[in-house]
């Protein structure tokens, strides 16, 4: 999470995983109602995309608390935050690797097309990994991502001031 | 295929009707797996009846879909490849001012440019 980014931030907690990516687009859609269209479609992209991971991939339930899930925005600039709990060290480390591997690359369009491009050529691929590239390719979010046992922290961060 | 000229067929948040023999039109939001799924058998069934009635292209007006998840991004680049292999084109009507069309269509056309047309 960026430390410059110090926000009022709008919460809400995943209570069930039926439902729970329609319930956080509606979410998201209500809490930037504020935002020009562009930037609300991004968001809830985001959002969408954020907690399907985590129902997929996570676990929205966990003796150490559930998943949340926060938008805030000022001065032009937005964050969409996820904390989920995971199953275990290794689905951490995929998800902390992956973020970093997207966040220190200086072509995501590239890393999106070559994704795609092995999903061309290889259909049986069980999984499309698309979702966080999509986040930083389609919605123009810097990504990041911490893992304190055991939750999972995404932070995706993007201006929302259309002259930039 | 057993999609009807001009009956719409509705799964969930999302709404499919063949415009015309070689033209589908898939409107709405895609981002149930039951939705996923169901979607996933109806384009398969289409792939079979673009290759039983030889067609050398097929239409898909994407303008109304506002919004897929990723994995309803994979439908299209398996339906790409499908069609790829069989050497007929897919024509995707889409809306630039709805980002996700503007920029993932313009690299799903990357992956196959002789069997993708971008309207």
């Amino acid at each position: 999470m960026s430390p410059t980014l110090d926000m009022a931030e709008r919460t809400w907690r995943i209570v069930s995983e039926k439902n729970a990516v329609e319930d956080a687009m509606r979410f998201a859609d209500l809490a930037t109602s504020y935002l020009d269209a562009a930037c609300r479609e991004a968001v809830v992209l985001a959002v969408a995309e954020l907690t399907e991971n985590a129902v997929k991939y996570g676990s929205v339930h966990h003796s150490a608390g559930s998943a949340t899930l926060g938008i805030a925005s000022r001065d032009g600039a937005i964050r969409v935050r996820l904390k989920n709990p995971v199953h275990s060290r290794d689905d951490a480390r995929s998800v902390v690797d992956t973020v970093s591997r997207i966040a220190s690359s200086p072509n995501v369009n590239e890393l999106y097309r070559q994704r795609l491009a092995e999903l061309f050529a290889n259909p049986s691929l069980p999984r499309a990994q698309l979702g966080l590239l999509r986040i930083a390719f389609e919605g123009r979010f810097r990504l990041s991502c911490d893992y304190h046992d055991p939750f999972v922290e995404l932070v995706a961060e993007r201006s929302c001031d259309k002259s930039k | 295929m057993d999609l009807q000229l001009g009956k719409p067929v509705a799964i969930e948040g999302l709404g499919l009707k063949l415009l015309s023999a070689a033209e589908l039109q898939i409107e709405g939001s895609l981002n149930t797996e039951t939705a996923q799924s169901q979607i996933a058998d109806h384009l398969s069934r289409i792939h079979e009846y673009v290759l039983t009635e030889k067609l050398t292209s097929f239409t898909v007006d994407l303008r109304k879909l506002t919004f897929v998840n990723s994995s309803a991004i994979r439908l299209f680049v398996d339906w790409i490849a499908r069609a790829s292999g069989s050497n007929y084109k897919l024509v995707f009507r889409t809306d630039r001012s709805i980002t996700w069309h503007r920029l993932s269509f313009s690299v799903l056309k990357s992956l196959a440019p002789n069997s993708v047309e971008i309207l």
